[in-house]
């Protein structure tokens, strides 16, 4: 966005006017700084920098490779054993354990390759006789830009991870935003826990969504904290669906909590990623088949991703959550733990 | 072989055997709450991770406040393990058993309450993973009538004894009289 919005700032102000060949030649030399600035940039924000907010969800499952090793096997084993032949919709998302691993990693380099080389063309295009000419065309090309900045809210992973990547201990938790529990855990375990633990690097806090069928809102819920999680504010918004679960439980408005927390900008973009979400929205089913996503959904994958990771688990109840230190999983467990335990046990793993 | 010694012999083993029973039973418990998780060795320190891990399970019940939590988590395990290794003795078979229906009566009272107030936990009974569910109490239903059948079983068992030593040991006063 930034880049782009750079882009569209340069080429209303530095028009550059191309007579010959040689200020064409010019032109591509003269961006390749700034291809090279570009670039940079990029991988700074990519997900491999410590003390980020990092994409997160799924592909931390499949982060470490000896996190599913020995007795690991319990959560994770499982997930190897997945057998996408038998499904339709997961050989679309490419949830085995194999593939899922490398679509991960494989998206993440590649997506920055990718916008790297976007954003060296995109550089690159002002430069060229077609746009650049005159002024004149640089002021309509503005609206071009604008386009390009608007295309670029649709759907990239979204981030619903708190913490540093690199912090020692993992915490994975499926949680529904609506299911009581689910809110008691967040208000009385998770949030001390972010202040604390997570603040101080030694815990990295990952959400999964498992939005049960039981409940009327929270597939809707989730789609509201994934397409925050696109923007980067998954934190606000998840925070702001768990402080006012009573109320939207009650009469549906979602709308209203997430607008609360979100820049009226930051609103828009979330209201435009969730535009296409008309069907109901995926929640897991008590016979363990895999929800439908609406297609039209930019969301709606990522949590269907949640659900199946979730049965793999398996995830009986929420809030469920596995520990994961050194690369070894612990137990899944269930229910509300306290903070005090809680950090009693993050405290045993870190002493040893 | 009367009617009657066969009787008593065939509660002595069905005794032996529910005693035997409730103390694999307890020593599995309490391998499976202290045993390393996560593919660690056995070190004091691996079993105290379990223990810590043995702690989010007790704190799940929403039973205990949170200073309590560790002190019985870090006390049931141990005392599990003593308890079988009693039953496993045959020492004061009585009072063993009647200690472990006592305990079986709480952890069950405990997991019904849980239940009903529909909380989805792990039952923590044998180690962690467990959902507490309608199985679950059904075999800890099931140990706690055993454990009351040994417990009556051996208080019985004890009174007969006495009852046919006793009369001995004041019969010979009588006839030296």
């Amino acid at each position: 966005m930034k880049i782009i919005a750079l882009q569209s700032s340069l080429a209303n102000t530095r028009p550059i006017v191309l007579r010959s060949p040689c200020f064409l030649a010019w032109g591509v030399f003269a961006s390749l700084p700034l291809c090279f600035c570009a670039f940079v940039a990029i991988l700074l924000a990519s997900p491999g920098s410590a003390n980020q907010l990092t994409p997160g969800g799924i592909p931390e499952l499949a982060r470490s490779p000896t996190a599913h090793s020995g007795t690991t096997r319990r959560c994770v084993a499982n997930i190897s054993r997945y057998n996408v032949r038998s499904n339709s919709m997961l050989r679309r998302i490419e949830l085995s354990s194999g593939s899922h691993r490398f679509l991960v990693r494989g998206m993440t380099s590649r997506a920055q390759w990718a916008a790297a080389i976007l954003t060296a063309l995109v550089f690159l295009v002002p430069a060229s006789p077609a746009q650049t000419t005159t002024p004149t065309s640089a002021k309509t090309a503005a609206p071009a830009h604008k386009r390009a900045a608007a295309d670029t809210t649709a759907p990239t992973a979204p981030v619903k991870t708190i913490g540093n990547r690199n912090a020692p201990i993992t915490m994975e938790v499926f949680s529904d935003y609506q299911c009581p529990s689910c809110g008691n855990f967040f208000e009385n375990t998770l949030r001390a826990m972010i202040q604390d633990y997570v603040a101080q690097g030694k815990v990295y806090l990952v959400h999964h969504d498992f939005p049960l069928q039981m409940h009327t809102y929270s597939g809707q819920a989730a789609r509201w904290a994934n397409a925050a999680g696109m923007i980067g504010q998954f934190q606000d918004v998840d925070a702001a669906l768990f402080d006012n679960q009573a109320k939207w439980t009650a009469d549906g408005d979602l709308e209203k909590y997430v607008a609360g927390v979100l820049s009226p900008a930051n609103f828009k973009r979330v209201q435009g990623i969730l535009k296409g979400c008309t069907a109901a929205p995926a929640t897991s089913k008590a016979d363990r088949s895999v929800p439908q996503a609406d297609p039209g959904c930019p969301v709606d994958p990522y949590i269907v991703q949640d659900i199946v990771l979730g049965y793999q688990v398996p995830v009986q109840a929420t809030p469920t959550f596995i520990i994961r230190y050194k690369g070894q999983s612990y137990p899944a467990s269930s229910g509300i733990i306290t903070w005090p335990i809680l950090k009693q046990f993050f405290d045993t793993l870190l002493s040893q | 072989m009367t009617p009657n010694e066969t009787h008593g012999n065939l509660a002595r083993i069905l005794l032996l055997l529910g005693r035997l029973a409730l103390a694999a039973i307890f020593l599995f418990a309490a391998y499976a709450k202290l045993k390393p998780q996560a593919a660690m060795p056995w070190s004091g320190s691996s079993v105290k991770t379990s223990l810590s891990l043995f702690a989010m399970q007790v704190d799940s019940y929403q039973l205990l406040p949170p200073q309590l939590v560790s002190p019985a988590a870090h006390f049931l395990p141990p005392f599990e393990l003593l308890l079988g290794l009693w039953l496993l003795s045959g020492v004061l078979v009585r009072y063993a058993s009647f200690i472990t229906a006592l305990l079986l009566g709480a952890f069950f009272a405990v997991m019904v309450r849980t239940y009903m107030a529909g909380l989805e936990i792990n039952c923590g009974c044998f180690g962690p993973g467990e959902r507490l569910g309608p199985l679950t109490l059904l075999r800890d239903g099931s140990l706690l009538a055993l454990a009351l059948a040994v417990t009556i079983g051996a208080f019985v068992q004890g009174r007969k004894s006495r009852e046919l030593s006793t009369p001995t040991a004041v019969a010979t006063p009588q006839r030296a009289d």
